[in-house]
C-alpha cells in the first residue's frame, strides 16, 4: 500500500495575500480610486517643487476667479494663489491623515490585543477605558486638547489619534477573541510558543485584514477631522491645509464660492477614494467572498 | 513493569466556573473532567471514547496543559506536568504533542506548509537550520507528502493532506506522547482510512504512544490497545480493547456499542439495540448517585443514591446486568 | 408504476471554469413505502440529487439540463413554482443535517409545526396547535404538552432533529428525504432517530430517501442503495447484495475503508483498504471516462477511454464499471 499521496499536480505557491491582491485588481472602482490616490500622493510629494509659489504670498488681487488672470484656480480674499494652497495643503492633510491613523492604530491594536489575549481583569479594565473614550464627544475632546496644548501639527495629530482609536481596539479585540480559540493557535501554544510570539507572530497577522480596512477608512476620517478642526481655526496658522483654506474663506462663501468649494472638492475626492479603496480591501481580504 | 508506563494520570479534575442567573450568587462549577485516572504504556494507544459533553476532549487538553486542571497529577516519565513553572512547561511541551480535529482551522493560513512543521522546532530545541531543514524533509516523506509541497500554503491542500501536515508538525519535536483529538472525524470516509493507516504505520516505525480521543467506536476499535469510556466527566469503564468490545460491562458502554450501525449481518442479528432515552443530566447540577441512572435500563434505588466507584474496570453497581 | 421515477437526469451548475454536470445521467425508481439510500463521499452529488427532487436547486447556479422526474405520474421538471411549493409541503418533505440552524430561533417549536400544518392543510389555529402536540408526542418528545412552548435553544440536538422530523411528517408526505440526518448527532441519539424513522415509516407507509456517507447506516436503514461517484451512479442494488458482493470498486472501497465493529473482535487488525486520492474537481465531471479510474486499483487502459455502461446483474443490481463482471 503506497503511502505517497497520489495527487500529482503541484500548483505554484499562492499566499493569502497574493490572492487578495488578485481579487482587489478585479475591482474596477477600487483600482481607479487607488490610481487617483496615487496621483494625489505624487502631487503632495513633488507638487511644491513643481509649483513653488508660496501659498501665503499675496500674489494678485483678491477674489480673482479661476482661470482668469493666469491663476488656474483663482485667488482668495487676500489675493493668495488657491492652486498653491491646494498643492501645499495636500501635504498637511495627507500627513495628518496618515499620522493620526497610525497613532490610533497603534493605541487601538495594543489595547485590543492585550484585552483579547489576556482576557480576565486586563480585558475588563481596558474595555472600560475604551468605552470611556467612546462616549466622549470626539470633536469637543480634541478641541480641548488642541486648545490646551497648542495647535502644532504633532498635537493635532495626537488629538485626532487619541479620539479615534476605540473602533480599532474593539475590532482587534474581537478578532483576537475569535482567533485565539482556533486550533492553530493552540497548536503553536502546544509547541512551546511564548505569549508574545502567540500575540504578535501568530494571532496578529491573522487579525490584520479587518484592521487594515479600518485603517484605510480612518485615514479618510482623520483628514475630515483635521479639516473640521482647521475650519474652526484650531490649526497651526503657519501651515496651510485644505481645511484651513476653507476655514479662512468661509465668510465669503456666498460671494466667491469657489474659494470654499475647490478645497472642499479636494477633500471629498480624497476621502471618497480612500473609502473606495477600503471597500475594495474589505472585499479582497474577506475570505468568505473568495471562491476557492 | 511500571517502567513501561509513560503517562500516568491520577485524580484529574478540570472544572469551569459558570455564571448562573443574575446578580452575585455563588459561582457554580461545571466539572468537565471529574476524578479521572488512567495510564498509557510506552508504544501503546489508549483511546478515550464518549459522546459530546463527556469531557474526553477536555481531559486531553488538560493532559497537554492546554486547559488548566483544578487538581490531580499528570505524570509523563515520572515528571508531573501540572506543577511545572512557565519555562519548564514550555520545554516539556516538546514531549506532548497534539493532532487536532479540524484540518481547516489547525493550520496557520499565513504560513507555508514547511514553516508550519518548522514552528515547533523554532520554539523548542536547539537544532541548526540545516538540521531543521533535513528534519522537515524527513517528516514530509514520513507522512506521505512530497518535499516540493513545503512551499505551498494550507488552503492549497485537501483536507487529508492538511491533516498530514498536522501530523508532521506533531512529530517535529520527537514527542513521547501524541494526543490525537478526533483526528479523522472531519474527513471524508475514504480519506479517513488513509490517515488511520498512516497513524498506525508511524506508531510502528517510530514507537509512538498515542492518547486517542474519538466518538467513533469503529475507529477506536481499530486504533487502540485499551479504552476508557467517559460519560459526564467520569470514566465509566476502562480496560483492554478485546474486553471492552467483546464483553462490555457498563450499561452505557453496552448501549453505545449497540447503537453503532454495522455492515456485518451477523453482528446486526446478534446485538439487541439498547436504546437509552432521555438526556444526560444538567452538568452543573449533577444528581446524587450514578450520573447515568436516569437513562439506565438497569437502574435500581441504590444507583440514584450512591455514586459507584471504578473497580475492576467498571463504575457500576450492577455490571453486566440483564438489559 | 413507481411512486417516483427519475430518468436520465442531468443537473448542471455554473462554476468559474464553466458548466459542470453535478448529476450526470442519473436514473432510478422509488416505490411507495420503500427506503432507498444514496451513499458516497462529499461532493459526489448526493445532496444535489435531493435538492433536484425537491425543486430547490440554487437559483441561477444550478439547473436541470436534461431528463425527467416523474412523481405519481406528474412531471416535476416542468412544473410551475407554485405547484412545486404545494408538492414540497404535502407530498415530499426533507430533513437536513444541521438541526441547529434549520429551526427559527425566534419562534417556539409549537408555532413552527402549526404553521406548516396551517399552510398546507388549512387547519384552524387551535386544531393545528393540538396536532402539533400530537406530532411531538409521536416523535417521542417527553411531556409534549409542555415542551411545545419551548424555543429551539432550549432543546438538545437530538430533540431539535425530532422536531424537524415532526415538521417534515406534519402533512404525511409520501416521500421523506433525509439528508445526513444524524451526522451532527451522537451515536446513541442517532440510534434513536433511526428507530423513530423506521417506526414512522411502518405507520405511515411513506418512502424514505436516506442520504449518508455511512455504510453501516445504510445497512441498518435501507432496502436498496445507490452509490454515487462524481455525479454518476456507480452502483445500484439491494443493500444486502451490494454489501455482500459489491460490483464496483468504489463501493468495495467505501465498505472496506471503514473499520467496522464485527461480531467478535480478535487481536488481529488488518490494515484498512485505502481508496487513494480524493473526489475529482468539478471541472473534471462529465468527461467520457470512468471518473473513478484515477483512484482505482483495478483500472485498465479501457477505463480511461470511455465512460463505462451500466451492466446488469439480475433485474435489480447494476454497476457502471468496465470490470464489474470480474469483481
Amino acid at each position: 500500500m503506497s503511502l505517497i499521496d497520489p495527487e500529482n499536480t503541484l500548483p505554484p505557491a499562492r499566499s493569502p495575500l497574493s490572492e487578495a491582491w488578485e481579487m482587489f485588481r478585479g475591482n474596477t472602482a477600487a483600482m481607479l480610486a487607488l490610481i487617483v490616490l496615487a496621483l494625489i500622493m505624487l502631487c503632495a510629494i513633488f507638487g511644491p517643487w513643481v509649483y513653488p509659489t508660496d501659498p501665503f504670498d499675496m500674489v494678485w488681487a483678491p477674489f480673482s476667479p479661476p482661470g482668469v488672470d493666469g491663476f488656474l484656480l483663482g485667488t482668495d480674499y487676500l489675493g493668495r494663489d488657491l492652486l498653491a494652497a491646494l498643492i501645499h495643503g495636500s501635504r498637511v492633510s495627507i500627513v495628518i491623515g496618515l499620522a493620526a491613523a497610525s497613532v490610533s492604530i497603534l493605541i487601538g491594536v495594543t489595547v485590543g490585543a492585550l484585552a483579547g489575549f489576556y482576557r480576565g481583569w486586563v480585558e475588563e479594565l481596558l474595555m472600560r477605558i475604551t468605552e470611556f473614550f467612546q462616549v466622549l464627544p470626539t470633536l469637543l475632546f480634541s478641541m480641548v486638547i488642541v486648545a490646551l496644548f497648542g495647535a502644532s501639527l504633532p498635537m493635532i495629530t495626537f488629538a485626532i489619534g487619541v479620539v479615534s482609536w476605540t473602533a480599532v481596539a474593539r475590532i482587534t479585540r474581537s478578532e483576537f477573541l475569535r482567533i485565539r480559540e482556533l486550533e492553530y493557535v493552540m497548536a503553536s501554544r502546544a509547541s512551546g510558543a511564548t505569549n508574545s510570539k502567540l500575540m504578535f507572530r501568530v494571532i496578529l497577522p491573522n487579525a490584520l485584514p479587518p484592521i487594515i480596512v479600518q485603517a484605510a477608512l480612518m485615514v479618510g476620517s482623520a483628514i475630515l477631522f483635521e479639516a473640521g478642526l482647521s475650519f474652526l481655526g484650531l490649526t497651526d496658522p503657519n501651515v496651510v491645509s485644505w481645511g484651513q483654506v476653507i476655514g479662512s474663506n468661509r465668510q465669503y462663501i456666498l460671494d466667491a464660492s469657489y474659494t470654499v468649494t475647490i478645497p472642499g472638492l479636494a477633500i471629498f475626492v480624497t476621502v471618497l477614494c480612500i473609502s473606495l479603496v477600503g471597500d475594495g480591501l474589505n472585499d479582497a481580504l474577506n475570505p468568505k467572498l473568495r471562491s476557492r | 513493569m511500571s517502567s513501561d508506563i509513560l503517562l500516568n494520570v491520577e485524580d484529574l479534575v478540570v472544572r469551569f466556573a459558570v455564571k448562573r442567573g443574575r446578580g452575585f450568587g455563588k459561582n457554580a462549577y461545571l466539572h468537565a473532567v471529574d476524578d479521572v485516572n488512567f495510564t498509557v504504556k510506552r508504544g501503546e494507544t489508549l483511546a478515550i471514547v464518549g459522546e459530546s459533553g463527556s469531557g474526553k476532549t477536555t481531559a486531553a487538553l488538560a493532559v497537554a496543559r492546554l486547559v488548566n486542571s483544578y487538581k490531580g497529577k499528570v505524570e509523563l516519565n515520572g515528571t508531573d506536568l501540572l506543577t511545572l513553572g512557565d519555562e519548564d512547561l514550555r520545554q516539556a511541551r516538546a514531549k506532548v504533542q497534539f493532532i487536532f480535529q479540524d484540518p481547516y482551522s489547525s493550520l496557520n493560513p499565513r504560513l507555508r506548509a514547511g514553516d508550519i512543521v518548522r514552528e515547533p522546532m523554532e520554539s523548542l530545541g536547539s537544532m541548526t537550520e540545516v538540521e531543521k531543514a533535513e528534519r522537515i524533509d524527513f517528516l514530509f516523506e514520513a507522512v506521505g507528502l512530497r518535499p516540493e509541497q513545503q512551499r505551498l500554503f494550507p488552503h492549497q491542500f485537501s483536507g487529508g493532506q492538511r491533516q498530514r501536515i498536522g501530523i508532521a508538525r506533531a512529530l517535529a519535536t520527537q514527542p513521547d506522547v501524541i494526543i490525537c483529538d478526533e483526528p479523522v472525524s472531519a474527513l471524508d470516509v475514504a480519506v479517513q482510512a488513509q490517515i488511520l493507516n498512516l497513524l498506525r504505520k508511524l506508531q510502528k516505525d517510530f514507537g509512538l504512544t498515542y492518547l486517542f480521543i474519538s466518538h467513533d467506536l469503529g475507529v477506536v476499535q481499530h486504533m487502540c490497545d485499551s479504552i476508557a469510556v467517559m460519560y459526564m466527566g467520569k470514566i465509566v469503564e476502562y480496560g483492554p480493547r478485546l474486553d471492552i468490545f467483546n464483553a462490555p460491562q457498563h450499561p452505557y458502554t453496552r448501549a453505545l456499542l449497540s447503537a453503532v450501525p454495522s455492515v456485518d449481518k451477523a453482528r446486526r442479528a446478534q446485538t439487541k439495540r439498547i436504546l437509552i432515552p432521555g438526556d444526560p443530566p444538567d452538568p452543573v447540577n449533577l444528581p446524587d448517585g450514578c450520573r447515568f441512572a436516569n437513562r439506565c435500563p438497569a437502574a435500581q434505588d441504590i444507583c440514584r443514591r450512591d455514586e459507584p466507584e471504578l473497580s475492576n474496570g467498571v463504575a457500576c453497581h450492577f455490571p453486566g446486568a440483564e438489559l | 408504476m413507481a411512486l417516483l421515477s427519475v430518468k436520465n437526469l442531468r443537473v448542471e451548475i455554473k462554476t468559474r471554469a464553466g458548466v459542470a454536470p453535478v448529476i450526470d445521467d442519473l436514473s432510478f425508481d422509488l416505490e411507495a413505502g420503500e427506503s432507498l439510500s444514496f451513499v458516497g463521499e462529499s461532493g459526489c452529488g448526493k445532496s444535489m440529487t435531493a435538492l433536484a427532487l425537491m425543486g430547490l436547486l440554487p437559483e441561477g447556479v444550478g439547473s436541470i439540463a436534461a431528463g425527467s422526474i416523474t412523481f405519481d405520474g406528474e412531471e416535476l421538471t416542468t412544473a410551475s413554482e407554485a405547484r412545486l411549493r404545494e408538492i414540497r409541503g404535502n407530498d415530499i418533505s426533507m430533513i437536513f443535517q444541521e438541526p441547529m440552524t434549520s429551526l427559527n430561533p425566534l419562534f417556539n417549536i409549537g408555532e413552527q409545526i402549526a404553521e406548516v400544518l396551517r399552510a398546507h392543510q388549512n387547519l384552524s389555529r387551535k386544531a393545528a396547535w393540538s396536532q402539533a402536540i400530537e406530532l411531538l408526542d409521536a416523535v417521542r418528545i417527553p411531556n409534549a404538552k409542555a415542551r411545545v412552548n419551548d424555543y429551539p435553544f432550549q432543546m438538545s440536538g437530538g430533540q431539535r432533529q425530532r422536531v424537524m422530523i415532526a415538521i417534515a411528517l406534519a402533512c404525511q408526505p409520501k416521500i421523506l428525504i433525509a439528508d445526513e440526518p444524524t451526522t451532527a448527532l451522537d451515536v446513541t441519539v442517532q440510534a434513536q432517530i433511526f428507530d423513530l424513522l423506521q417506526d414512522m415509516q411502518r405507520q405511515t407507509g411513506s418512502s424514505i430517501i436516506l442520504i449518508t456517507h455511512d455504510m453501516g447506516a445504510v445497512a441498518e436503514m435501507a432496502e436498496r442503495m445507490i452509490v454515487m461517484y462524481a455525479g454518476r451512479k456507480a452502483e445500484l442494488g439491494p443493500v444486502e447484495d451490494v454489501i455482500a458482493h459489491p460490483r464496483h470498486p468504489y463501493t468495495a472501497g467505501l465498505i472496506s475503508c471503514v473499520p467496522h465493529i464485527l461480531s467478535t473482535l480478535t487481536e488481529e487488525r488488518e490494515e484498512l483498504v485505502e481508496v487513494p486520492g480524493i473526489v475529482p474537481a468539478l471541472q473534471d465531471f462529465g468527461k467520457d471516462t470512468c471518473l473513478f479510474a484515477s483512484r482505482c486499483l483495478q483500472a485498465q487502459a479501457q477505463c480511461l477511454r470511455a465512460r463505462p455502461p451500466e451492466i446488469e446483474f439480475g433485474p435489480e443490481h447494476q454497476s457502471a464499471c468496465w470490470r464489474a463482471e470480474e469483481l
